[in-house]
């Protein structure tokens, strides 16, 4: 069977639906966008217009967990990378808005440039299991008010996979769908291919943010799939149990499913979280943690029990550098949402509680998911698996090398061979410059940077991208 | 009609096809062809392009454990027409492999086995719990290059050591290389028996039945 990693029972998962219920009815979310209320108020939902608080009624809940669609497919730019959910298997994307570089060059952390957005966009391009591109760093080197902009744009320009951005401002929204447009050649094949979706964060407590919910909302328009990103933390902006800040979370989330589906009904919506705890001295916010771990894989859980795509803060670490808190870390917060088979794990590449890019960590962590993918594939006892004629053919003493079976099962999946580990006997491994992960992973990004890109947009629409690039720094 | 044959021979080492690769060689005895063309041009070109694919990753252990075994077969049928023209097959040199007295553990020499096959050496596999006069008799006999000696056991780790004194006393030691290898098995160990090498694997092996060879020569 395969490997499977629940934290909540099918009752617990349950109770923690209810909780939810509970607090958007008795407690409510803040909404300060005048457009949203109404359509909340229309729908059924009580309203505190002088604290643009919305109580939520289970019913209206209940229809917009309904009217969201339960399967779609995030487009690619190249649609040989086109990523039908809910997947059987667990990808990964990468993940975004750090502000710093660890620059692989020099080994020294510096402030992130829309150049390094660049390069992490070329590298995740080749990356297999990554599959969904989130604009790795916030640049520091351009006009703050058209990054966002940038940021897609460069990410268009650099990597032929699913764009996963944020639109923070509702002036970004034409910007975004020219840019849309342009690749896709339409505005029908626009809303049709979905090459773009946006990251929705709430504000916990029980908050929205008035300018990113108005942005998201007319991106609805374009029937832009929308991931769905609570992120309340455990003792500071949520209850200090685990399960009543996953209970806060999946109500944040519930909310904003309802708004979007009285914004635009059949709006593709993906249930995702990025939950954590905060240091018990200093209240940072840590995401290595395996606390965070085990409230993301509920989440995961709870995620794919409504029966929606899931895409789940993962692989993550509070480590300053790449190495041993890093790797345990990231193997720790991948491997739970793994077994749970979110859909995708979010995401790679990112150190310092993702404040940080580092390059080469990007094929690290990739390996780490390839790796937790494996596992989840469990142990096939099916019976084409049982080569008891093998074993009858071998007797006592002897070796299975020569076995037909041994041959073909070497070629298949039944093993899973990490190109970054080092497997070799020691001899063999000083003879090569004693490598370890870092040094072949660092070689990899540079043999990438230096060569051709992979999959370029045509001249002519690339030259409409960085017309949009133009205005946007002029205007935005 | 024969260089069809001769890539068959190839294909039929290349793709580990032993019992094909024996009745190849038993069609080149009875068609009466030219041995070198047999090897040269068909059974060793098998087991070359297999050791490339190895090295290149293409191929597996199990892939190259077969092939040699596919030559090894061909080889046997092959034998009686070879003795009279014994350099056709030892290219790389002659080389006997044993896991030592006591010791079960068969898979490590075998693998070493079927790379230094593939590498181009003549391999002679004595087996595994060989008794120790056993081995020294073949060395008198077959008067081998390379003598290499397996241990998986640190108990039998010993007998590597007491090989190499039998051979010094039967005046053996300086007509071949010992060479030493098993898990428990390193340098420090090699050099404190008088071992003229050890190795941690089968590619390092190869290479260093190469190094100790190409040293003979120059010397």
């Amino acid at each position: 069977m395969n490997m499977m990693g629940k934290v909540l029972s099918d009752e617990e998962i349950r109770e923690i639906h209810r909780q939810s219920v509970h607090i958007l009815e008795n407690v409510g979310v803040k909404v300060p966008v005048e457009k949203a209320l109404a359509l909340l108020e229309a729908g059924g939902a009580k309203i505190d217009w002088d604290r643009r608080v919305a109580m939520i009624p289970e019913a209206l809940i209940d229809k917009a967990l309904a009217s969201a669609p339960k399967e779609f497919v995030l487009g690619a730019r190249n649609p040989e990378f086109d990523f039908p959910v809910p997947s059987d298997y667990s990808v990964m994307n990468l993940d975004g808005a750090g502000v710093n570089v660890l620059d692989h060059r020099t080994g020294k952390r510096r402030n992130a440039t829309l150049q390094d957005v660049a390069d992490a966009a070329r590298v995740f391009e080749e990356i297999e299991i990554g599959k969904v591109l989130w604009s790795s760093v916030v640049p520091y080197d351009v006009p703050s008010g058209a990054s966002g902009i940038l940021n897609t744009a460069t990410s268009f320009l650099n990597c032929s996979k699913h764009l996963q951005d944020e639109a923070k401002n509702i002036h970004e929204v034409p910007y975004i769908m020219e840019m849309v447009k342009a690749i896709t050649g339409s505005l029908d094949e626009a809303i049709a291919r979905k090459i773009y979706s946006a990251t929705y964060c709430t504000v916990a407590p029980l908050c929205h943010d008035p300018e990113m919910l108005e942005a998201t909302m007319e991106l609805t328009k374009y029937r832009v799939p929308i991931l769905v990103y609570p992120m309340p933390a455990c003792g500071s902006t949520g209850p200090a149990s685990l399960s009543s800040n996953i209970a806060l979370a999946n109500a944040e989330a519930l909310s904003t499913f309802v708004i979007f589906q009285l914004a635009q009904p059949g709006t593709p919506l993906i249930y995702g979280a990025a939950l954590g705890i905060i240091d018990r001295r200093s209240g940072v916010f840590l995401e290595g943690a395996v606390e965070t771990a085990l409230q993301l894989t509920a989440m995961g859980q709870i995620g794919k029990n409504y029966g929606f795509p899931t895409i789940i803060a993962g692989c993550l670490s509070d480590s300053k550098e790449t190495g041993m808190q890093a790797t345990m870390e990231k193997v720790l917060t991948t491997l739970p949402l793994v077994l749970n088979r979110v859909d995708v794990v979010q995401g790679i590449g990112l150190l310092e509680s993702s404040m940080t890019l580092s390059l080469p960590q990007m094929f690290i962590d990739a390996e780490i998911g390839l790796l937790c993918n494996r596992m989840q594939a469990g142990v096939d006892v099916a019976p084409e698996k049982n080569y008891f004629e093998d074993i009858k053919a071998v007797g006592q003493g002897g070796h299975y090398l020569k076995q037909k079976s041994t041959r073909a099962a070497f070629r298949s999946d039944e093993f899973y061979t990490p190109w970054l580990s080092e497997r070799s006997t020691y001899e063999t491994w000083l003879e090569m410059g004693s490598p370890d992960m870092f040094s072949k992973a660092h070689q990899k990004v540079e043999e990438i940077l230096a060569a051709e890109m992979k999959n370029p947009l045509d001249p002519q629409t690339e030259k409409i991208i960085r017309e949009i690039m133009e205005e946007a720094k002029a205007k935005l | 009609m024969s260089d069809l044959l001769f890539e068959e021979m190839k294909t039929s080492v290349l793709e580990g096809e032993e019992d094909e690769a024996a009745e190849l060689a038993k069609k080149a005895i009875s068609l009466g062809l030219d041995m070198e063309k047999v090897l040269h041009e068909g059974f060793l070109l098998g087991i070359q392009e297999a050791g490339q694919l190895y090295e290149d990753g293409d191929y597996f252990l199990p892939e190259l454990v077969c092939s040699a075994d596919a030559l090894k077969a061909a080889l046997a049928v092959l034998n009686e027409k070879l003795v009279s023209n014994p350099e056709l097959t030892s290219g790389e040199g002659k080389v006997i492999l044993a896991t030592v007295h006591g010791d079960v553990h068969d898979i490590g020499k075998t693998i070493v086995g079927s790379m230094m096959t593939a590498a181009g050496f003549e391999i002679h596999d004595l087996g595994a719990d060989v008794p120790n006069e056993e081995v020294i008799e073949a060395v008198r006999e077959l008067k081998p290059d390379i003598l290499g000696l397996s241990a998986l056991l640190t108990p039998t780790m010993e007998e590597q050591k007491n090989i190499i004194d039998m051979l010094s006393a039967a005046n053996l030691r300086d007509q071949v290389k010992v060479i030493v290898g098993g898990a428990p098995v390193n340098q420090i160990w090699a050099d404190k028996i008088g071992a003229d090498g050890y190795s941690g694997n089968a590619l390092s092996a190869v290479k260093l039945a190469k190094e100790l060879l190409a040293g003979e020569q120059r010397a």
